[in-house]
């Protein structure tokens, strides 16, 4: 049984543009200890989509549906239209998260020591001592020097990398069993980014917790995931083991997506670029493919095929993808 | 916190230069209006140019701006005497002239009618505070709701309301109207003679001046509160499985305190200068109505004083408020 | 923008002011006696409370009734019994000699300043000197210097500079010449150095009550006079309220006047009342015993009155509608304005009916002035046979006569005339910067413009309008003006305002080939001893004026007050055109 269940997760925004469907049916597992990467580009539901069950999404002119399966201690949870409460409790302790921008996410008139104590405490009926103990010793696991002395700093004071690091410290206060790091590395220095990464990844075994990975870069997926699910207009185009895809993407999505990111093993000298075109409008998509107005091999399908929306299809095993170049079978490439 | 030291007292020498370029600029604009400050001493009985004349020399205007200026800086440290003989005056230090008008020395007539401005301001301030503050962070919880629309209609009701009326309503239907009422229809009690009475006196004052501003506070609270709640740190908080109260309370009102300090300082210092409109509704002898009477009657030493001195306060309570802000906002420290 | 002080009315033709509550109160019963009579007034302090400061009839009633007495004062009466001469410090109400250049006062005996200690001669003679400290004791009027004998210097002011004045050039010698004190400290004499036939009119100004000099302190006198009368200041301030209590030392039987008067224990003045409060108060009858110190505010009138200006039942007894003592007017510029025929032509194209309208309407505002003397001063006025008397006069104005004496003047007075119908030029008329001169301005423009008469307004800063239009090299054609008389006698009206002596003199008209015979027969009137025949000269010299057309005539203004339903003796006191403060008193 899988820690994290998601099944047909569908998040609508009303706008005075319209409705906007953020996330439209997404369904994925996440294994204990596992690592599965969200890759996408802005706009793509990533990031909504785990808001969503988080119940961090403002709740007025949202419409959530689906269902989100946490297996705690206790039994097995049911996320979506949980008790608000309830799923609080649930919130920075069983689940933590880090975001993108540490600089802002972390508040800039309070110490880091508060910040830190004051996560400890939500959750546990415990003298203050205790948690800041504990404060003390996850900003030494995860690399701040002095961390008695840095308890009384505040966020301003601290340097990118080094906020991002009390950041992970503050999520795993309580020692969650999945971690969501939104975009951990994207407001960073590049000799940064790896350093981060690795404590993440150390970090996870040491906690022996699955890390969703929620990120745009490929690059950041290729050392850290164990599996990535690619999504696009709201929706999964494509979820496979990483070597598997980062060998065989399947989607030209995908391969765009590959692209776009500098690899050591394709060689030198390859241009890197972009996807040409522009991320689809959530407001008026509709019963065709999503990626059609993009897509760089339609020319290889039959007129009309891409006005009806592709299904998303294991076509290999544990590998899936939705896109109707794989509709007969296996690899046309 | 020795660099905090320097920097108040590197503040207070700034403040001190700006209260004398104002105290100069003051002196300078009232000196080229076009009034003859000696014609001003005299009413009716001014039509023979010899009593203008003896008065502008009794006054001082008659010598240059440069030395009346000086005498002016003199008379602040030293104090000064004016007239001679039997009707000599003495206006001991710190002496911003005499008010003919008045009769009285201008130290002393503000010496009165400060502390009224300064309780009807703290009191006023103090309920605002509470309404604005609350009712802003309400509406903002409850964005779209009922309490939010009823919000929106009292900052609608408060902003348009004239002062003047609001206080004149509430004097009308709520004192004169009403047999039994328990407040006066204006004036001022002293607190020091008759407390309940000083209390009586001022809550319809309070009242109304905190009317406009609760009114004010409310629309700039609701739209601060929703503004932070945007921030990530206060997703984080949320993230974190904070109670909503204590985002709400914790961490977003910490992040508004130091905008609506700053406005509530700045409001406060606009205040102390006087309520000329609730004063003189309320009929209270503050500096609203001292300036007022002063402009009217164009007292020109009493105009010059107040002028000075409502620059003075909000010069200083920009300066405090720099101050409390490096306390306030952490990254400004240092 | 007046000028001008107190007035007297005679012969009152006031209706509305029979609706009051005429109690006659002259030996009133004691039952009267008590309680506290209150005060309501929008102003933060009274303008002067110190005798010597005193100049408008209302200030004079209030503190001549109940702190400051003078040698002689006005008869506490409704109607124009009130306008007679009665004595009140002295024992009668003077003694001429000398061609009414000498005149005596003898004290009475008992009467004391609120310490106990006796009013003297010298008390008076103190008092009277402080005038001459004209730059001390400012805004009072200053008859004492314009009539003592005492020498000028060059520049035109006294040679005596009042008690303060340290110099050794003070001319003190003079001053102790022209005001005497008999050995006895009882009897006073002034030495004028003019026949002043009414100067027991003159000293019933409170600028001729006693002052002890012990306690006088200068400018900060005005904060806490001396009694002389009934009460005396418990408390003053500014911005807060004055509260009188009675005056132990006070012997009834010095006073006859205030004798059986002096009704309430306390009397309290409140300043600073919100008008609209001030008014709201008194019309909901929340305090029964308050009095407004004020004129009525022009929106609360249609409350009170209708449209006639006659109180309504519900406020009847406890309000008023009475004419002030002003009369208003357009003072010519008759140096500049020196063509007969155009002065009449503004005087008729003039639409006098919009102008009150814009003010209030004529039930509030007044009714058209025939000329400068009021109906109400009785002996001295007389029909000019202008305004309403003018078969050519319309209050809309009269174009058609309007044209055809502009037509005249096109002949007699070409250069003037001229100007006059240049639409760059035209004549300039200064008014006072307000709202409702600004709106005046644009009727007077368009009525005028009809007649073919351009006319440019000065707008000029209200404190420094007096100061312009009294200075004849800024003087223009024509300025805003209102006068009111300083007592019972038009001899404080007409030279005042037409001759070069006068204190008023914006009439520029001593060039005028029409001056010589006014100025003769002016200077001849002002010593007759028949008042008689004293009255029907300043009436014919009014119609004298007007048919020269020395002034534009405005409004005979009126002026309107009310008060609580427990306040009784309330009564229209003429000759200071005020309420009779003296005679309320509380209803049980």
């Amino acid at each position: 049984m899988s820690l994290l269940s998601v099944k047909d997760l569908r998040v609508e925004f009303k706008t005075p543009d319209g409705v906007v469907k953020a996330v439209a049916g997404v369904s994925f597992d996440l294994n204990a200890g596992e690592t599965l990467a969200l890759v996408g580009e802005s706009g793509s539901g990533k990031s909504v989509t785990n808001l969503a069950y988080m119940g961090l999404l403002p709740k007025a002119k949202t419409t959530i549906t689906g269902s989100a399966i946490l297996q705690t201690e206790a039994g097995p949870v049911e996320l979506i239209g949980i008790d608000a409460e309830r799923l609080r409790s649930i919130r920075g302790k069983e689940i933590a998260m880090i975001f993108q921008d540490p600089m802002s996410a972390l508040h800039p008139y309070y110490t880091i020591g508060d910040q830190l104590i004051e996560a400890h405490q939500v959750h546990n009926q415990v003298d203050k001592k205790v948690s800041r103990d504990r404060a003390v010793e996850l900003l030494t696991m995860v690399g701040v020097a002095n961390p008695e002395e840095r308890l009384a700093a505040y966020p301003h004071q601290f340097s990118g990398g080094m906020r991002q690091r009390v950041m992970i410290a503050m999520a795993l206060m309580n020692d969650p069993k999945v971690l969501i790091a939104d975009e951990p590395t994207t407001a960073l220095d590049v000799t940064v980014q790896a350093q981060i990464l690795k404590l993440i990844r150390d970090l996870q075994e040491k906690f022996s917790m699955a890390v969703i990975l929620i990120t745009h870069d490929l690059g950041v997926v290729a050392g850290a995931a164990d599996r990535v699910n690619v999504m696009y207009g709201g929706r999964l185009v494509e979820s496979a083991g990483v070597n598997e895809l980062f060998e065989k993407p399947m989607m030209p999505y995908t391969d765009g997506l590959l692209d776009s990111v500098p690899r050591m093993d394709k060689g030198h000298g390859k241009r890197l670029r972009a996807i040409p075109g522009q991320p689809p409008s959530l407001i008026t998509l509709g019963d065709g493919c999503a990626f059609a107005a993009r897509c760089t091999r339609k020319d290889e399908l039959p007129t009309g095929r891409c006005d009806v929306s592709p299904e998303l299809k294991e076509v290999k095993p544990g590998h899936l993808v939705r896109c109707h170049l794989y509709d007969s079978k296996g690899v046309t490439k | 916190m020795n660099g905090l030291w320097a920097y108040i007292g590197r503040r207070l020498g700034i403040t001190l230069l700006i209260l004398l370029a104002v105290s100069f600029t003051v002196y300078v604009i009232f000196s080229l209006l076009p009034y003859d400050p000696a014609s001003l001493t005299c009413g009716k009985s001014c039509n023979d140019p010899g009593i203008i004349e003896a008065n502008r020399v009794r006054l001082g205007y008659d010598k240059p701006f440069w030395e009346q200026y000086w005498i002016f800086l003199v008379g602040l440290v030293a104090g000064r005497t004016f007239g001679e003989g039997q009707a000599e005056i003495f206006c001991a230090a710190p002496s911003f002239g005499y008010s003919f008008l008045q009769h009285a020395c201008v130290t002393d007539l503000i010496a009165d009618a400060i502390p009224v401005t300064i309780f009807l301001a703290v009191g006023a301030l103090i309920l605002w505070l509470i309404v604005g503050v609350g009712l802003g962070m309400i509406a903002a919880r409850y964005r779209g709701k009922i309490w939010d629309t009823l919000s929106t209609a009292f900052v609608l009701v408060g902003t348009s309301l004239p002062t003047f009326l609001t206080g004149l309503v509430l004097i009308v239907f709520l004192v004169i109207k009403v047999d039994w009422s328990p407040f006066p229809a204006g004036g001022y009690t002293a607190p020091d003679e008759d407390f309940g009475g000083w209390l009586l006196s001022m809550v319809l004052p309070w009242i109304t001046l905190a009317f406009a501003y609760s009114a004010i506070y409310t629309r700039f609270v609701r739209s601060q509160v929703l503004e932070i709640s945007t921030e990530d740190y206060i997703r984080t908080a949320k993230a974190k499985g904070l109670e909503e109260r204590k985002v709400l309370f914790k961490h977003t009102m910490r992040a508004a305190l130091a905008p609506i300090v700053t406005m509530a300082g700045l409001d406060f210092a606009g205040l102390l200068g006087g309520a000329i409109l609730t004063e003189a509704v309320f009929n209270l002898p503050g500096m609203g109505r001292l300036s007022l009477n002063a402009v009217v009657d164009i007292d020109l030493p009493v105009i010059v004083a107040t002028t000075i001195l409502a620059a003075a306060i909000v010069v200083v309570i920009n300066m405090i408020l720099d101050i409390v802000y490096a306390f306030l906002d952490p990254r400004v420290r240092v | 923008m007046l000028k001008g002080k107190k007035s007297l009315k005679l012969a009152l033709a006031s209706v509305t002011a029979a609706a009051l509550a005429g109690v006659a109160l002259t030996g009133c019963a004691p039952a009267n006696a008590g309680g506290t009579l209150t005060y309501l007034t929008n102003s933060e302090a009274w303008t002067h409370a110190d005798p010597q400061r005193n100049y408008t009839g209302m200030h004079i009633a209030w503190f001549g009734s109940y702190m400051h007495r003078t040698l002689t004062a006005y008869e506490r009466a409704e109607g124009a019994a009130g306008s007679a001469v009665v004595p009140d410090l002295a024992t009668d109400t003077g003694r001429a000699s000398n061609d009414n250049k000498t005149w005596e006062f003898t004290l009475r005996d008992g009467s004391t300043f609120e310490d106990g200690t006796p009013i003297t001669c010298e008390d008076v003679k103190y008092g009277v000197s402080r005038t001459f400290a004209t730059d001390v004791i400012t805004d009072g009027p200053t008859y004492a210097i314009g009539m003592l004998d005492i020498p000028s210097a060059e520049d035109g002011s006294s040679t005596y500079k009042g008690p303060y004045n340290t110099d050794a050039t003070n001319d003190v010698a003079a001053f102790d010449k022209a005001v005497t004190c008999s050995e006895d400290h009882k009897t006073i004499t002034f030495n004028l150095k003019r026949s002043v036939g009414d100067f027991n009119y003159t000293v019933t100004y409170l600028s001729f009550s006693p002052v002890p000099k012990a306690k006088d302190d200068g400018d900060q006198y005005d904060m806490h006079p001396v009694s002389s009368g009934p009460y005396k200041i418990k408390s003053y301030k500014t911005n807060d309220s004055m509260v009188l209590v009675r005056n132990d030392k006070w012997k009834a039987d010095s006073d006859p006047l205030r004798k059986d008067r002096a009704f309430p224990d306390k009397i309290v003045v409140k300043f600073g009342v919100a008008e609209e409060v001030r008014d709201q108060t008194i019309l909901a009858d929340k305090d029964k015993t308050a009095v407004s110190l004020d004129a009525l505010l022009p929106t609360n009138l249609s409350a009170v009155f209708d449209d006639n200006g006659e109180v309504l039942e519900k406020y009847k007894g406890r309000a008023i509608n009475v004419y002030d003592p002003y009369v208003r007017y357009a003072a010519v510029n008759v140096s500049k304005l020196n063509c007969l025929p155009i002065r009449q032509a503004i005087y008729y194209a003039k639409n006098f009916q919009a102008l009150i309208t814009l003010a209030g309407g004529q039930a509030f505002n007044g009714d058209p002035a025939d000329g400068v003397i009021k109906p109400l001063m009785g002996l001295d006025y007389a029909e000019t046979g202008y305004a309403t008397k003018d078969a050519d006069w319309k209050p809309e104005g009269n174009v058609e006569k309007a044209k055809a004496l502009m037509a005249q003047a096109a002949t007699e007075c070409p250069e003037l005339h001229a100007r006059a119908t240049d639409p760059k030029r035209g004549i300039v008329y200064d008014i006072a910067d307000s709202e409702t001169n600004k709106k005046g301005s644009a009727i007077w423009i368009e009525s005028l413009a009809a007649a073919g008469i351009t006319i440019k307004f000065n707008f000029i800063e209200p404190g420094k309008y007096y100061a312009v239009v009294l200075d004849p090299t800024k003087q223009g054609d024509l300025s805003a003006g209102g006068w009111a008389p300083d007592w019972a006698n038009a001899s404080t009206v007409i030279p005042e305002l037409f001759t070069q002596e006068g204190g008023f003199p914006m009439s520029q008209n001593w060039g005028d080939p029409a001056y010589a015979e006014f100025k003769k027969r002016s200077d001849a009137n002002l010593s007759e001893p028949d008042r008689e025949k004293q009255g029907k000269e300043w009436a014919a010299l009014n119609k004298y004026a007007m048919d020269q057309m020395w002034v534009i005539p405005g409004t005979f203004s009126k002026t309107q007050e009310i008060w609580g339903s427990k306040i009784g003796g309330a009564f229209f006191w003429e000759p200071q055109g005020a309420l009779s403060f003296g005679d309320l008193y509380l209803k049980k």
